[in-house]
């Protein structure tokens, strides 16, 4: 058995795909990038250009894909995949590098329970009906009670319990928390610039010196405590105690008149409220949606009938 | 100057989200801007520079008065390096926030510099560093009857000269022009699916450039390492001392300049035949356009924005586990994956260490022992 001359073929092919320079080419697998560091030889380059580059770039990309055959590789559906090494040859950034985020509430207590993010899917198999429903968007079981035309009541049930209503309000309800938590995020994460004690401790102090100065005298009179900050001057003014008759005749026709003139632009002594302190005007208005009072008499089981005294009307 | 948009809709939300800044980064959109003249030569490298950066491109359709090197000239005559920004750099500007891209190429053609294109990188909003060459003997990609590469492939980058590595304008040149031509980053990929490469070649190095100017341009502390790791700080300190050069060095630098070898861009369609062993044997076919440059003007990147810029982000703890990160010493993950450190303390002079007191351990007085040997009876009782 002649091994010799099979050992020459293999060694044959393997110099047909290595390339030998003087210095050895830098390659940097993770940009795919060779780099011939060797002198461009003049005579070649005069002779032909074109072939010389040729030449150049063959060898170049021999060796690039020499190194790149040898590295680690992966299966996958497209073919066999490498695994590029790190970067070596480093490139400016466009944009400045991204600033870490703190964590919001959730975030926080989900690293110290240890739970991990699940994601969830829009639909979800649902066993009564044995089918896939949204969770929310079109047909969304979030909207179910909303949408369905008939919903079972309690015998003992108020008669203005509105199921629909019901439903809606507590959904309105969770969006909103879920907004106002939010923006409680972006606050923390925004540094908050306002720094909450500080801000407070602001308002506070506005409020005590807007306090101290509703006195008739304007707080001048009022004994200072310890530790409150000097308030800054403010002056009562009073009109001079000499008036000609017709100033003074003036001024007292017109406070009269606009005491008659107008019910609403004084403001009435405030009426004694029956039971307890509600405004039952703005009650009923509430309630009827602006329609009145006689439409919530028996308005509920005729709904949207045409019966009803609405706004504009009844039948149109 | 861009008005700061709030989305009213997901999708446009969405959006903007998108243009936050990554930590790994999307490749360079690149906006092709058209001066006042263009030119035959010009219009034709442009159609072709965008099809090999298709997806990645945009081109701008009317003629812009554009010039890119404006304030340039006038800042280097004042000291001061605030000096107010020319409206072409405001235009570059504006451009960049609107279409979200980082680099440009600026085509003109004047008498004094025909066929000029004007390559611009910017970094956060701001331009970064500019590199002006001209296009002699342009060969479309429509002459070459052969079949071409699949849009949006990435590359394979051939760069070939020795003068990439020493001459300052060649590693600058060599920077940006891995940042045009770069696709996606990736950790993987398809070793079927490389398809083209580009070469990018040199003429041979004049003699008077090996022994003059080259070596001195070079801050001494240079190594073939830091090449790497920051190449263009080079780039930066040599041209600031460039600018601070007497004037007599400053011609001689000039005339070198002019004798800079020529920049061959190629692109060739790789064919791969089977040789014997794993790794086949390449046969390159040309493909794209062949441009042969000339280098002119440049400006190099201000150091203060280019240290930003080079900022990488931390390395996470399973990178330095993998062995990524600078070596240190008595750190070393062991085999159950555990990041062991060593904690070494000095020689410590155990005679010197002040214990508890207990009596049996105490040294016998000299007294003491006398005392024991007396009495003989006794001892056989104890134990040492």
């Amino acid at each position: 058995m002649d091994v010799t001359s099979i050992l020459d073929a293999q060694k044959a092919k393997q110099q047909n795909v290595t390339v030998e320079k003087e210095t050895p080419l830098e390659i940097d697998a993770g940009h795919l990038m060779v780099s011939d560091l060797n002198p461009i030889d003049e005579e070649s380059y005069n002779e032909n250009l074109e072939d010389h580059l040729r030449a150049l770039a063959r060898d170049g990309t021999q060796a690039l894909l020499a190194a790149l055959f040898s590295l680690p590789t992966q299966k996958s559906a497209d073919g066999p995949l490498a695994q590029l090494p790190a970067r070596t040859y480093q490139l400016p950034r466009q944009k400045q590098l991204p600033k870490p985020k703190p964590p919001t509430k959730w975030e926080r207590f989900a690293a110290a329970k240890g739970i991990s993010h699940v994601k969830r899917d829009k639909k979800e198999w649902d066993e009564e009906r044995q089918e896939w429903v949204n969770r929310w968007g079109k047909d969304g079981k979030n909207r179910r009670v909303e949408e369905q035309w008939l919903t079972e009541v309690k015998r003992n049930a108020d008669t203005d319990h509105n199921p629909q209503l019901a439903a809606r309000h507590e959904r309105k309800e969770r969006i909103a928390k879920n907004e106002k938590q939010h923006l409680a995020n972006l606050a923390r994460a925004s540094g908050s610039s306002a720094s909450g004690p500080s801000s407070r401790k602001a308002e506070l102090e506005k409020s005590i010196a807007t306090t101290r100065a509703s006195t008739a005298s304007m707080g001048k009179f009022d004994r200072k405590l310890d530790g409150e900050k000097k308030l800054r001057g403010v002056k009562r003014k009073f009109d001079p105690a000499e008036r000609s008759v017709v100033d003074e005749q003036k001024s007292a026709l017109k406070l009269i008149g606009s005491m008659d003139s107008d019910a609403r632009k004084m403001r009435k002594a405030p009426r004694e409220n029956e039971e307890g302190s509600v405004n039952a005007r703005k009650a009923i208005r509430f309630a009827s949606k602006g329609k009145g009072a006689a439409s919530m008499a028996g308005g509920e089981t005729r709904g949207k009938s045409s019966f009803a005294k609405g706004k504009k009307g009844g039948r149109r | 100057m861009l008005r700061v948009i709030k989305p009213k809709t997901a999708r446009s939300k969405r959006a903007l989200d998108a243009r936050e800044p990554k930590e790994v980064e999307d490749p360079r959109t690149v906006i092709f801007v058209k001066g006042t003249h263009t030119g035959e030569v010009v219009n034709g490298v442009f159609k072709d520079l965008m099809a090999l950066k298709r997806p990645h491109a945009v081109a701008f359709n009317k003629k812009n008065v554009i010039h890119p090197f404006d304030s340039a000239t006038n800042s280097s005559t004042t000291s001061s390096s605030a000096a107010g920004s020319s409206t072409s750099i405001a235009s570059l500007e504006f451009w960049a926030a609107k279409n979200d891209a980082s680099m440009f190429v600026v085509g003109q053609t004047t008498k004094k510099r025909p066929n000029g294109m004007t390559f611009v990188r910017m970094f956060d909003g701001r331009v970064l560093d500019m590199i002006e060459v001209g296009v002699e003997n342009y060969k479309a990609m429509a002459d070459f009857k052969t079949p071409k590469s699949t849009p949006g492939n990435k590359p394979l980058l051939h760069f070939a000269s020795e003068l990439f590595d020493t001459h300052p304008r060649f590693i600058h040149l060599k920077s940006m022009l891995i940042d045009f031509f770069n696709g996606e980053e990736v950790d993987s990929i398809s070793l079927i699916g490389l398809e083209h490469v580009i070469s990018i070649s040199l003429g041979p190095t004049p003699s008077t450039l090996n022994d003059a100017t080259s070596m001195s341009l070079l801050p001494s502390t240079y190594s073939a390492d830091s090449v790497h790791a920051n190449p263009l700080a080079a780039v930066a300190s040599a041209s600031f001392i460039a600018n601070s050069l007497p004037p007599t060095a400053a011609t001689s630098l000039a005339m070198a300049s002019a004798s800079l070898p020529k920049v061959h861009i190629r692109a060739y369609t790789t064919k791969l035949l089977s040789s014997g062993v794993r790794v086949p044997r390449v046969e390159l076919v040309p493909m794209g356009p062949a441009l042969d440059l000339v280098l002119r003007r440049a400006q190099a990147p201000d150091s203060d924005m280019l240290k930003l810029a080079m900022k990488r982000p931390k390395l996470k703890k399973t990178d330095v586990e993998k062995g990524l990160g600078k070596k240190r010493k008595n750190v070393e993950v062991d085999e159950m994956g555990d990041l062991r450190g060593r904690v070494h303390v000095g020689l410590q002079d155990l005679s010197k260490l002040k214990g508890r007191r207990m009596k049996g351990l105490q040294e016998e007085r000299p007294g003491k022992k006398q005392r024991i040997e007396e009495d003989d009876g006794d001892d056989d009782m104890d134990d040492e």
